[in-house]
């Protein structure tokens, strides 16, 4: 029973992480319909950012975390602005810009930070272990899972309470007329695609103490996170939790039975079977074409 | 009487529920130009969808000639003999104009046939550019051209494919008078040698080309005959109350 | 889109294009051909060889991504198998010294595998190999072409789906080590001999080898753009669903547009084990196709030889500057930005230049052909713009 629990905890854990991955890339592609190949990069850059504050100006994570996701969020905003609205016709030419950019930012990192890995140090008040059911679990973990559930509570308010999520709404059903209504489209999308930026910043900060930071460290995530929005839906914030959910019980479990290359394998073929058969999700049902 | 060539039966198609074509019953003979008029949401739209393969029927099943499209992918029933002239002209855009004839002219469309076959054949193709008054702009591509001339050139796209069945939908949106019945020539020529089904608004083009004239309304047929029978038809009128009339355009 | 004016002549202007064409490509193998005989440097023409078969990829991606609209991030894999091809048969080849007992290679010994695995046994025969190293691309292609275009898979999901294949070769390669050598990839091979040649990768012979292998398909690629299917290539890129209701299958074009391109980026691949004298999992892994990606998009996509000239530039240019480590990071990242910049700005990239500049010399040499008072004249100065393109 107890190993039930400790799997379901440890699956529950990692769930959370991959939502808060998967979430600003499922914002952006939901809303804009750009496959943001720059987000693992930006995931890594809140990461590193969490690491400089703390190496340079003695931040502790739990403070920093303002300045990242405004930071990040900011350099969503530039990339928005810089590049991608000049593409919004050219789909396939979005997907080859924000794949250059993740490339270059990787290379800016290793050439001001270094190649070498990085730590990032647990916030001193989470350090120890608390006990659920009688199974001692890292209280950091439970922060992270308490964090990113406010976090996707917000986003959700965010979407569907404010004239923000109805302005943005508005532009994804139907740009030219929401734009004739007076919604300034460029600044719905600007915005978003900072928001969503800024939410990968904040993974990245969450997730540098439990894993090592390097420049790479970004394409791990954004095949996972791909994967959870290919499989929640693109349309639907609750299909990410659901597919965010199912996956980390899923890779709790499947550490045990495989090898992880052949997991990752399996990973990569269960994007392409889903993709081939469900393009629109699992967890969304089918409308009309 | 000649022989019917398409034959619609108990055709159902539904969207979320909404049952856009519902029990459309329709057989056109070979060599007739048929008419399909009716209000904005008629169904008259997805009918031509339907026959083309665009969309799934639900049920029911539609036939060309002794051949049944109604499970055939889009492309096969294209090589059965379906044309289909777009709402929105739909041309090759970074195509020349003559690229875009050549695609069109399709008689052999294998992967192995097209391969070892020069991709300018010339076949007669400035003679259709003429006839459409786009001798001109043969090497221009799709893109230059303005919406009329567009419209004109997916005509010349239909001739070129050479189907037995052709569909046209709306095909004089965004004309001038004069290339309304440059239109409604070609129409009377293309009768006889092609079967042709023509969704309109516009009644005086209608009355120009047309023998027969179908009424849909929610789905379903509501009336057939020739413009003067449908003029004086009771429901018919009772349909088109509200919106424009039917002597409206 | 600034083509203006319209003159009687644009038919036999088209023609001329044509030939010109023709004409251009020929003048680039040519070109190729005389190389070696300003080169004494064997080192130096051994790395000219090897830009020469990454140019071979970017044009076998312009293919199927600038004629047929399909972005194939996979690139890499078609490459990769025909060098793993390659490599396999010339590993059976090398001398007893370097096999371990019983003929077996190397690295299968320090794996403890103790027969011959099935799978290489036929690469005991060169011609297998040669036909293995051209047909397993084509039907791994073709399978994902299927797999993909019957389920009217398009645009960006194509792109995730083959990038997402490619990885899982590259982890396979890896993962199955006893038989592919794992990281290290197949190392210590045999000289290729074809028809008693012996091809030193070092040697003007390997050169010759590879520009003829370049030649060839390069003339085949552009007999397939001009053909009437690389015209309804053409039209698919442009729209799809229109090509369809003329009858045509579009699955089975873009299954064979992928299968061409594997086909010439499988060749490439065994020509590549020739000229490095190894294979490895970096033959088919993402930085490689990402670099393929980029090679063909700024040499322009909707160019055969642009792609071939921006993958000689490029990888030619990355030769030669990156002796040291350092630079080579600041290359990556010049590199980076270069291709945000050309997708930004210059989408059919040098190729789309050099058209561009073309047709601006066309139109002001009409412009002055209009005020000129001796239209002869303006003939002569048309015609001499005409043969500078």
């Amino acid at each position: 029973m107890d190993f039930i629990l400790q799997q379901v905890i440890t699956g529950l854990s990692i769930g959370s992480i991959l939502l808060l991955v998967a979430l600003g890339l499922a914002i952006i592609y939901g809303s804009m319909g750009v496959i943001n190949m720059a987000h693992g990069e930006f995931v890594m850059l809140g990461a590193y950012g969490a690491w400089a504050l703390n190496s340079v100006f003695g931040l502790d994570l739990l403070s920093s975390l303002v300045f990242i996701f405004i930071g990040v969020g900011a350099f969503g905003w530039a990339t928005e602005r810089g590049v991608i609205r000049f593409l919004y016709a050219r789909p396939l030419d979005t997907l080859l810009a924000t794949w250059g950019i993740g490339v270059v930012l990787q290379q800016v990192i290793r050439l001001t930070a270094g190649g070498e890995l990085r730590y990032v140090g647990m916030p001193e008040i989470f350090s120890g272990t608390v006990s659920i059911l009688g199974v001692g679990v890292s209280s950091y973990r439970v922060f992270v899972f308490l964090f990113v559930a406010a976090l996707f509570a917000a986003t959700w308010a965010l979407m569907f309470r404010t004239s923000f999520g109805t302005r943005l709404r508005a532009v994804v059903q139907d740009r030219n007329t929401a734009m004739c209504f007076g919604v300034n489209a460029d600044k719905v999308y600007s915005l978003t695609f900072a928001y969503g930026a800024g939410l990968a910043g904040l993974a990245g900060a969450l997730v540098a103490p439990l894993k090592s930071v390097s420049p790479e460290m970004g394409a791990a995530y954004v095949v996972d996170a791909f994967f959870v929005v290919v499989l929640g839906g693109v349309q639907s914030l609750f299909g990410t939790v659901a597919s965010a959910a199912l996956l980390g019980q899923m890779s709790g479990s499947l550490a045990y039975v495989s090898n992880d290359t052949i997991a990752k394998a399996l990973v990569l073929l269960a994007i392409i079977v889903l993709i081939r058969f469900r393009p629109q999700g699992l967890f969304v049902t089918k409308v009309r074409s | 009487m000649s022989a019917v060539h398409l034959q619609l039966v108990d055709l159902c198609v539904s969207f979320n529920g909404f049952r856009a074509v519902n029990n459309l019953n329709l057989s056109v003979n070979k060599g007739e130009l048929r008419c399909l008029i009716g209000p904005n949401g008629a169904g008259k739209t997805t009918a031509l969808d339907l026959i083309c393969g665009k969309t799934r029927a639900l049920s029911g099943e539609i036939r060309l000639g002794d051949k049944n499209l109604t499970t055939m992918e889009d492309f096969e029933i294209a090589r059965a003999g379906v044309g289909r002239k777009f709402q929105v002209p739909s041309v090759f855009r970074q195509l020349s104009v003559r690229e875009n004839l050549e695609v069109a002219l399709c008689r052999q469309p294998g992967v192995f046939a097209n391969l070892f076959r020069r991709g300018r054949s010339g076949d007669g193709l400035e003679h259709l550019a003429e006839f459409v008054g786009l001798a001109d702009q043969l090497d221009e591509p799709a893109a230059n051209l303005s919406h009329g001339q567009t419209q004109w050139l997916e005509i010349a796209l239909l001739l070129a494919q050479d189907s037995e069945l052709i569909l046209l939908d709306e095909p004089t949106a965004g004309m001038t008078a004069q290339e309304t019945r440059k239109t409604a020539d070609i129409c009377n020529r293309l009768k006889g040698k092609h079967t042709i089904i023509v969704v309109e608004h516009d009644m005086g083009f209608v009355r120009d080309i047309g023998d027969v004239l179908s009424v849909m309304h929610q789905g379903s047929l509501l009336a057939e005959g020739t413009a003067d029978e449908i003029s004086a038809n009771e429901r018919v009128r009772e349909v088109y109350l509200g919106s424009m009339g039917i002597h409206g355009a | 889109m600034t083509r203006v004016s319209l003159s009687p002549s644009r038919r036999s202007e088209s023609v001329l294009n044509g030939r010109l064409q023709i004409a251009a490509y020929a003048a680039v193998c040519l070109l190729i051909f005389l190389v070696p005989l300003g080169i004494d440097d064997d080192f130096l023409l051994n790395r000219i060889a090897r830009y020469l078969v990454l140019g071979m990829v970017a044009m076998a991606l312009a293919l199927s991504w600038g004629y047929a609209g399909i972005l194939n991030l996979g690139q890499a894999l078609s490459f990769g198998l025909g060098s793993y091809c390659m490599a396999m048969a010339l590993k059976l080849r090398t001398v007893p010294v370097h096999t371990g007992s019983e003929g077996l290679p190397d690295f299968m010994v320090w794996n403890n595998v103790e027969r011959l695995p099935l799978a290489w046994v036929p690469f005991q025969s060169m011609t297998f190999a040669i036909i293995a190293g051209i047909l397993v691309p084509v039907l791994i292609a073709a399978l994902l072409g299927w797999f993909m275009f019957r389920g009217r898979v398009t645009g960006v999901f194509v792109a995730i789906i083959t990038l997402a294949a490619l990885v899982v070769g590259n982890l396979l390669i890896i993962d199955l080590q006893s038989y592919t050598g794992g990281f290290n990839g197949i190392t210590d091979l045999a000289q290729l001999e074809l028809f008693g040649f012996e091809f030193d990768a070092y040697s003007a012979s390997t050169y010759y080898l590879v520009a003829t292998c370049l030649t060839v398909s390069l003339f085949a690629c552009l007999a397939v753009t001009r053909s009437k299917a690389g015209l309804i290539f053409q039209a698919i890129r442009d729209d799809e669903r229109r090509v369809r209701f003329f009858g045509y299958d579009v699955a089975a074009f873009k299954i064979l547009a992928m299968s061409v391109s594997a086909a010439v980026a499988g060749l490439a691949g065994m020509l590549y084990t020739v000229v490095m004298e190894f294979a490895s999992p970096t033959f088919l892994d993402v930085p490689l196709s990402l670099s393929i990606v980029i090679w063909c998009a700024v040499g322009g996509r909707q160019s055969l030889v642009g792609a071939l000239i921006g993958a000689i530039l490029i990888a030619g240019m990355q030769g030669a500057l990156s002796e040291s480590e350092a630079f080579l990071d600041s290359w990556t990242l010049v590199m980076g930005v270069t291709f945000v910049l050309v997708v930004l700005f210059l989408p059919n990239g040098l190729a789309g230049l050099v058209t561009l500049i073309r047709n601006r010399l066309a139109q002001s040499s009409r412009r002055s052909e209009g005020a000129a008072l001796r239209p002869a004249l303006a003939e002569v100065s048309a015609s001499k713009t005409g043969d500078k393109s």
